[in-house]
């Protein structure tokens, strides 16, 4: 194995030095800090400390009532418009509110602004104002539960796991995971079909072949680009870490993401089987064609199978539990990416996870069983490429060559 | 120095190998000791190029044997082998000096001691100045030097070389004969395919020729121009030598003014000389018995019909 590992070394470090691969990991933190950046600079520019006045006709404000959450700017009462409207003139309130003395009957609420309208952020603390003052009189308790509103969790049965609608963060995160991981495999696995191609190329591999066996070739290459995977999702997920951690100091519904461990869990297992199963079919197609290009037309047809939940994403939204969502989940290329986007939006049976990841795993070990086979038969495929035929026969034949060697090197010794 | 009474370091008997319905490989046979420089001849298509890579484990005989340093092909003899294929090849867009440690370390070397080796064999090959320079950005010559290097850095017990001096000038070439005799003075074994037959005779102590899938010719070199003497004759005189019968290939005169008539097989010098001098459109000034050279054997070999040419 000493070899297979001075392999996966030489190949991680390769590749983690190349330019392109530098630039592709740190482009998405890079955008990340830039979005965030642009966040702050707009936000900053938008903020108006001022109060909002509010002109209370109806006579239904109490005195010291503030809205439940109180981080928008103060209410200032004014006694009747024309004052509210002199300090608007002076610059000293943003904006103001008015409530007519019919406000009781109707709900009506006049917002007079100068030239830009208060931000979103105010009308929902005019609304927290008016529901506390209404509710003035009624217990704590009852107050709290009227203006917080219903926090809707969804349970599974076997209580393993709960979703929480209130949080879109939480939906939208293994929706995001997915696409990270499955964007990290298949480059991955783009890297794996040119390291390939890239030795008979370069007619490296009949020295290669007279160096280590194929099987430590391949298992080198494999592990090595898998490392080139996981340094990748590493940088991503340290730059969604630090984002989320930055971004909560300006949106508070961030700082209520949960770290989603049965999810981290999920992810655990289906990534390495996904890894597997694409980079073995990456390597037979390398092997059974001789120039990158051709590989590459055929890979990105198998590309597609991997990346198909995204092209019924709002199928799959609007039917997480639907026949397509199923189907998707069991089919071994699609299900890692099928499962990730279904673990935000609903609670996926205990059933369909166990027997779509055996069938991941199934495949899996077929595609790297096959992918060894194939190599072997078309590693000295210069200039040509290997036909079906040959390619059946190699996944046929090969125990029948193994055997033959074994009697004629057992007569040798002999 | 050739010790024939050492152990073989290749022994290989009978092997067989088609590709589909196509025999490449019929009944190849030879052996080769430490110190040795054995040739690997045959014309293109004869099965040499598989030969060696069944003896390599690249591919699996249909039939025969082969035992290597004694015995079947296993991970730590690939360690012992330098193999210099005739399909050059290193990383192109890589470093020279780091792929060249890299495929060191793979036959078994620390990284300390496969620098330090590289480093030797790149300044003996003038390629040092190159080391931090991309394999692409070589000249051909220099990837060959580079190819070389790849093949003797881990210092190897059984060198396997396929066309050595292709693509490689006069003073290369001289170079990497020289090292190549270097290797074998040390006693390791070195197994060379080439059809440059001057090379042949001037490295080489033993011999194989394959032809169509056989070994039809093989021994020591000198034994083998020993019995083919009289195959070829020098001759100096006026007329058309062109087109004698019973002369294989007829090359004009050299420098030395004499034409060399290779003689067909079974063709005898002296009924030659009778036919000759019987001819009233030819005069004979000058008439000996060449010593036959591996080029005369090598053609003699190859053009005459399947089954005499195992006899031979």
């Amino acid at each position: 194995m000493r070899k297979a590992w001075l392999v996966a070394k030489h190949e991680y470090l390769t590749l983690v030095r190349k330019r392109s691969f530098v630039l592709a990991t740190l482009a998405f933190p890079l955008l990340m800090a830039g979005f965030i950046a642009l966040t702050v600079l707009l936000a900053q520019g938008a903020s108006d400390e001022r109060a909002l006045g509010i002109v209370d006709l109806a006579s239904v404000l109490v005195d010291g009532v503030q809205p439940v959450n109180n981080a928008h700017p103060q209410f200032l009462p004014f006694a009747d418009e024309a004052a509210a409207l002199a300090a608007l003139q002076a610059g000293h309130i943003q904006a103001y509110y008015l409530l007519p003395a019919d406000y009781m009957q109707g709900g009506k609420v006049q917002l007079v602004a100068w030239d830009q309208d208060p931000p979103a952020a105010s009308q929902r603390a005019l609304d927290s104002l008016l529901r506390a003052t209404l509710l003035t009189g009624q217990p704590a308790a009852v107050q709290q539960r009227l203006t917080s509103g219903v926090s809707l969790s969804v349970r599974s049965t076997d209580g393993q796991r709960n979703l929480n609608q209130s949080n879109a963060v939480n939906v939208l995160l293994p929706f995001v995971a997915g696409f990270f991981f499955i964007y990290a495999v298949l480059s991955s696995a783009g890297y794996l079909l040119q390291a390939v191609t890239t030795e008979k190329e370069n007619r490296t591999v009949e020295v290669m072949a007279t160096t280590l066996s194929p099987d430590h070739l391949i298992a080198g290459k494999a592990l090595g680009l898998l490392a080139v995977a996981l340094t990748q999702l590493a940088v991503w997920g340290a730059a969604i870490v630090v984002g989320l951690v930055l971004g909560a100091t300006l949106e508070p519904a961030l700082s209520v993401v949960q770290i989603p461990w049965t999810l981290l869990l999920v992810v655990l297992l289906y990534f390495l089987p996904s890894f597997a199963l694409i980079g073995g079919m990456m390597i037979a197609i390398g092997s059974v064609f001789s120039e990158m290009q051709q590989g590459q037309q055929v890979a990105g047809i198998l590309n597609l199978l991997f990346m198909a939940p995204f092209f019924v994403l709002i199928t799959i939204f609007a039917n997480p539990d639907g026949p397509l969502a199923v189907g998707m989940t069991l089919f071994p290329t699609s299900s890692f990416l099928t499962v990730l986007v279904r673990w935000g939006l609903t609670t996926v049976p205990l059933w369909q996870l166990v027997l779509s990841w055996s069938l991941l795993v199934a495949s899996a070990a077929v595609s790297v069983w096959a992918a060894a086979r194939v190599y072997r038969a078309g590693m000295l495929h210069y200039g040509q490429r290997l036909s079906w035929p040959a390619v059946c026969a190699a996944l046929r034949g090969r125990a029948t060559d193994e055997n033959r060697l074994r009697s004629a090197q057992a007569a040798n010794e002999k | 120095m050739t010790t024939l009474d050492a152990q073989a370091t290749v022994k290989v008997s009978q092997l067989q190998k088609s590709f589909g319905a196509i025999p490449a490989v019929t009944d190849v046979s030879f052996e080769v000791y430490p110190g040795e420089v054995f040739g690997l001849l045959g014309p293109n298509g004869a099965g040499k190029t598989t030969s060696i890579r069944m003896m390599l484990d690249i591919f699996k005989p249909d039939f025969g044997q082969i035992a290597i340093f004694g015995g079947a092909m296993d991970e730590a003899k690939k360690n012992r082998i330098g193999y210099m294929p005739e399909e050059r090849g290193l990383y192109r867009d890589l470093r020279l000096e780091p792929t060249l440690v890299y495929l060191a370390t793979l036959k078994g070397m620390s990284e300390l001691a496969a620098k330090a080796r590289v480093a030797q064999w790149l300044q003996r090959l003038d390629l040092y100045e190159h080391r931090h320079k991309r394999i692409q950005e070589l000249s051909k010559g220099m990837q060959q030097k580079a190819q070389l290097i790849a093949t003797l850095a881990h210092e190897p017990d059984l060198l396997v070389v396929d066309e050595p001096f292709s693509g490689l000038d006069p003073l290369n070439t001289r170079l990497v004969k020289q090292i190549i005799q270097e290797q074998a003075d040390v006693g390791k074994t070195v197994i060379m395919s080439t059809h440059q037959m001057y090379q042949v005779e001037a490295m080489c102590n033993r011999i194989v020729l394959i032809d169509r899938g056989h070994s039809v010719l093989y021994g020591r070199v000198d034994e083998i121009k020993r019995r083919f003497a009289g195959h070829a004759v020098n001759v100096t005189g006026s007329g058309d030598f062109a087109h004698i019968p019973g002369v294989l290939e007829a090359r004009p005169p050299g420098e030395n003014g004499a034409w060399h008539l290779a003689l067909q097989p079974g063709a005898e010098p002296h009924e030659l000389l009778r036919m000759l001098a019987c001819r009233s459109d030819i005069i004979i000034d000058r008439f000996e018995i060449a010593e036959a050279s591996l080029d005369d054997i090598f053609i003699t070999i190859v053009q005459q019909p399947r089954g005499e040419a195992g006899d031979a």
